[in-house]
């Protein structure tokens, strides 16, 4: 028995029948083909599928893509607009804020979260607003640093 | 004042951009069509005899595609001894091992059909202590060990569990402990831990209608996997062909060696030419891929009263688990390094690595490194504090200087580094200021080899336009090595690094590399693809002189632009010298390879002499909480000689992700194994690794001690940075409040029993 939902998805709107079991990572990445969200360890833990529901940082692994009905999903690929990086994503670039690069899609809607909330955040503002997202490469130090620095750049 | 255009420039990485924007392609976003999907059935029990698998329920189950079980897997695999079964073969060896697994149209269909698997098991002594696994007479977990194919310098001892025993000898211990004015004698021992990529293992494999197996899969080495599968299912190279994802998720030692792929493959050969895929779970990641040695290291250390270290005797026992993997030849490089990067005339060093009924350990960060780096660098602080000499200095006192004999007397080192990370690390913190209450300072240094010999090959394509492609098997993990070979390139060749691509490691395509380990990639890779850029320039270079009626000899290029240092003003670019030689159009291929030996006694590969040593510091400032036992570290530095930073941006980050790395098995992470041998933590809530809000004030250095043969005098780093952060940390603990802890991880519990036992609160 599939539902049928009404969702936007990177601001585009998106009629889809789904199976009432699906979670929000796998609709993503295997129904839609967004697959910058990305898995790694299917139970909420790490962060990695970070993405966010009306604007609120969620983990898509623990969320039913049928009851996101009505709502808005922002992923990675929707943090630009109109062919221009979001000063989060230029920061962490510049930064060196990026190694294999596997969490980085969730640290920068955590990120981004965060900025929309609290437009100038302390350093340890950032560290608990990217506290649920692990990262193995890099030691959080340069991720802390660009979200600061993008703070900054945006006037905040 | 840069003499270079390319290398030694912080410039951001080339992959950056496509990781910011999602449009990275990793292993478990590739889909093919007809793709089927794996699952495993996996032991729960750690010693059993398999009497039966029923397997035909499962393969009953609508939407099956295929079953299999160790009888369609006759293959034993392993890079140093050739112990590992694809899939489990009349018995398993731990808990979480591989017995049959499932292709079907989707996941929920290959967990149904495991779910109708059954087995009947004859349960066996369970071996988890390594000590009483190497006893003579304890039960064998592999009774036909000494019939297994191995690398030359590994030995095994017939009828035990020990599957490598190996020994350094240098002048005379004994002698050396009776002219000692100290006698030291210390067991340090360290803690199962995991690699913690946040990218799961995984693997595709597809057969084409000729039998050739192709293989998508997150491994660090496809070259190494590639040669690992021909000769464990004995079938030729041309058989066989192993594919990189564009971009792996982390690795950290952990997803080299035969993985996921042993499964996939045996699936795809039943599944008429359809790819079979599979992604571990993050739970089967914990139980069944790969974990980090549990170490016990003792030292006899006889000190003379001025703080030389006269003699040091080294047992080193490592407990590898089920399969050997890499364990034998982890075990023999860190007892190379087992008494420390210091000049003691009397060294015995004596190896075990010996089997359990445990999860496989092999090659993680360090290499063995950072439990004997935990034993020597924990003990030098107890020899310091006795005779009342400063941590640093008996440091310097003691350590290796170029040209000195290595510790175990191989070969004399070059481009050594240590002294001076040492002094880094202490100058750029107040090291002898007055003590606060219940804070303190530690230091430790660390040195570690690379394997030698090992090979890279590479290709560097100039095209029309001046585009050059660069086709190296080094796989990008997140270390980098993307952006640093291509700023290789870019020097070398005198084009901007905008014009390089580089290719995705194919074992079709881009020529041999040994494997994206032991810290090699920016020595070995670097010198293939340096030397491969200077063949087409060479050649550019002919025909240009042609052109500009100069000797080739007189020639440069300079951001794409070839001129004769003898007339500067008449420039052409790459792109004209090779339109006007080939009208009709034609590529400048540049190709070469290096393979260094190190000079030295070896026993052949792996066996001791390397070709580079890296040389690390790190210092730790701790606030110790005697109600709680809790440690609050406030500040790390590390200073890390790398010969040369070809990008001091990666190095930098290298330095910060590694201590970071480094503070996790100092203090909390730890795999825990039950009774029966079972894994009791297996997600990222119960196994903690170090989060955002645990990392201090951080610090990064880097140190460049030439080295003659590296590339512009580069050798490595991404191993040793997290090598000498448990003993730092533990040393500031000790010196913070007095306890000396000497078995990782650094708990507060433990702390509070020591606290107790000193009549502290």
């Amino acid at each position: 028995m599939e539902h049928l939902i009404n969702l936007r998805i990177n601001g585009e709107p998106y009629e889809v029948r789904i199976k009432p079991n699906t979670t929000l990572v796998d609709f993503l990445r295997d129904k839609i083909g967004l697959t910058g969200t990305k898995k790694g360890c299917d139970t909420g833990q790490c962060g990695a599928c970070t993405v966010l529901l009306d604007g609120k940082p969620i983990n898509s692994c623990l969320v039913l893509a049928a009851d996101t009905n009505g709502k808005e999903i922002l992923t990675v690929e929707g943090l630009g607009r109109d062919g221009k990086l979001h000063p989060l994503q230029e920061t962490f670039m510049q930064e060196g804020a990026v190694q294999c690069g596997y969490c980085t899609s969730g640290m920068l809607l955590s990120a981004k979260a965060l900025l929309d909330e609290n437009p100038s955040p302390g350093e340890e503002e950032v560290k608990k607003a990217i506290a649920g997202n692990l990262c193995r490469c890099t030691g959080y130090v340069r991720i802390v640093k660009a979200v600061l620095v993008a703070a900054r750049k945006m006037g905040g | 004042m840069s003499e270079y255009s390319a290398i030694g420039k912080a410039i951001p990485r080339i992959d950056a951009l496509e990781k910011i924007t999602g449009q990275a392609i990793y292993g478990d976003d590739l889909k093919f069509p007809n793709m089927l999907y794996a699952k495993a059935l996996r032991s729960e029990y750690a010693h059993a005899r398999i009497l039966n698998i029923n397997i035909e329920k499962a393969k009953k189950l609508s939407g099956v595609k295929a079953v299999v079980t160790g009888k369609d897997t006759p293959f034993l695999g392993g890079e140093a001894l050739m112990d590992y079964p694809f899939l489990a073969i009349d018995k398993v060896r731990y808990v979480g091992e591989a017995i049959a697994a499932v292709a079907a149209v989707d996941e929920e269909t290959a967990e149904e059909a495991i779910e109708l698997i059954e087995v009947e098991y004859d349960p066996l002594h369970v071996l988890l202590d390594p000590q009483k696994a190497m006893e003579l007479g304890a039960p064998l977990i592999h009774e036909k060990m000494h019939t297994y194919q191995r690398l030359a310098v590994i030995k095994p001892i017939e009828n035990t569990n020990i599957c490598h025993v190996l020994q350094f000898l240098k002048g005379d211990v004994n002698h050396g402990f009776d002219e000692s004015d100290f006698f030291f004698e210390d067991t340090f021992t360290t803690q199962m831990v995991q690699h913690g990529a946040i990218e799961p293992h995984m693997a595709i494999a597809q057969v084409d209608p000729s039998g050739k197996i192709t293989v998508w899969v997150t491994n660090d080495s496809p070259h190494r996997l590639r040669q690992d599968l021909s000769s464990s299912m004995g079938i030729p190279l041309k058989k066989l062909r192993v594919i990189s994802p564009p971009y792996v998720g982390g690795n950290f030692g952990g997803k080299g060696g035969l993985k996921v792929e042993t499964l996939c493959i045996p699936l795809a050969l039943k599944t008429d030419h359809k790819p079979v895929k599979m992604v571990l779970t993050r739970e089967e990641v914990f139980t069944s891929s790969l974990v980090r040695h549990p170490g016990i290291v003792t030292l006899r250390t006889g000190v003379k009263k001025d703080g030389r270290i006269w003699a040091r005797e080294a047992k080193v026992i490592y407990d590898t688990g089920a399969y050997a993997e890499k364990g034998p030849t982890v075990c023999h490089q860190a007892c190379v390094a087992a008494v420390g990067p210091y000049k003691i005339p009397n060294v015995k060093v004596d190896g075990y690595c010996v089997y359990t009924n445990k999860p496989i350990a092999g090659a993680y960060r360090g290499y063995g490194i950072p439990q004997v780096a935990w034993a020597h660098e924990s003990q030098m602080d107890i020899i310091a504090r006795q005779l009342g000499i400063d941590p640093v200095q008996i440091r310097l006192k003691n350590g290796v200087e170029e040209g000195d004999v290595s510790p175990t007397g191989q070969q004399k080192l070059n481009s050594v580094g240590l002294k001076e990370c040492i002094k880094k690390v202490a100058e750029s913190v107040d090291w002898s200021r007055p003590k606060e209450k219940y804070r303190g300072q530690g230091i430790a240094c660390a040195f570690k080899n690379t394997k030698t010999p090992s090979g890279s090959s590479a290709i560097v394509i100039v095209s029309q336009d001046g585009t050059v492609e660069v086709l190296a098997s080094t796989v990008e993990i997140g270390q980098g090595s993307k952006t640093i070979l291509a700023q290789m390139v870019a020097e070398e060749l005198g084009v901007p690094v905008e014009n390089i691509i580089m290719a995705i490691p194919d074992t079709d395509i881009t020529p041999f590399d040994a494997s994206t380990t032991s810290s090699r990639s920016t020595f070995h890779m670097g010198n293939a693809v340096k030397k491969a850029a200077k063949d087409a320039k060479d050649q550019i270079l002919v025909i240009a002189a042609d052109m500009l009626n100069a000797d080739s000899s007189d020639l440069m290029i300079e951001r794409g632009l070839i001129f004769s240092k003898k007339n500067p003003s008449k420039k052409l670019t790459i792109s004209q010298v090779i339109k006007n030689e080939y009208k009709a159009g034609l590529d400048i291929i540049g190709r070469n390879s290096f393979y260094p030996v190190a000079d030295g006694e070896t026993g052949g590969m792996w066996s001791a002499p390397s070709i580079f040593w890296m040389y690390g510091a790190h210092y730790a400032e701790v606030e110790v909480d005697i109600e709680t036992g809790r440690v609050k570290i406030l500040k790390v530095v590390g200073a890390h000689d790398v010969g040369k930073a070809i990008n001091p941006f990666t190095c930098l980050g290298q330095i910060e992700g590694g201590m970071v790395h480094g503070i996790g098995p100092a203090l909390f992470e730890e795999m825990i194994i039950g009774e029966r041998g079972q894994v009791e933590n297996t997600s990222f809530l119960d196994y903690k690794m170090p989060r955002s809000l645990d990392i201090p004030e951080i610090t990064s250095i880097i140190v460049e001690a030439h080295h003659r043969e590296g590339p512009w005098g580069a050798k490595g780093i991404g191993e040793m940075t997290v090598v000498p952060m448990a003993a730092a940390i533990a040393n500031a603990i000790d010196d913070a409040v007095g306890v000396r802890i000497k078995d990782l991880p650094i708990t507060p519990d433990k702390i509070l029993r020591v606290l107790k036992e000193k009549g502290n609160p």
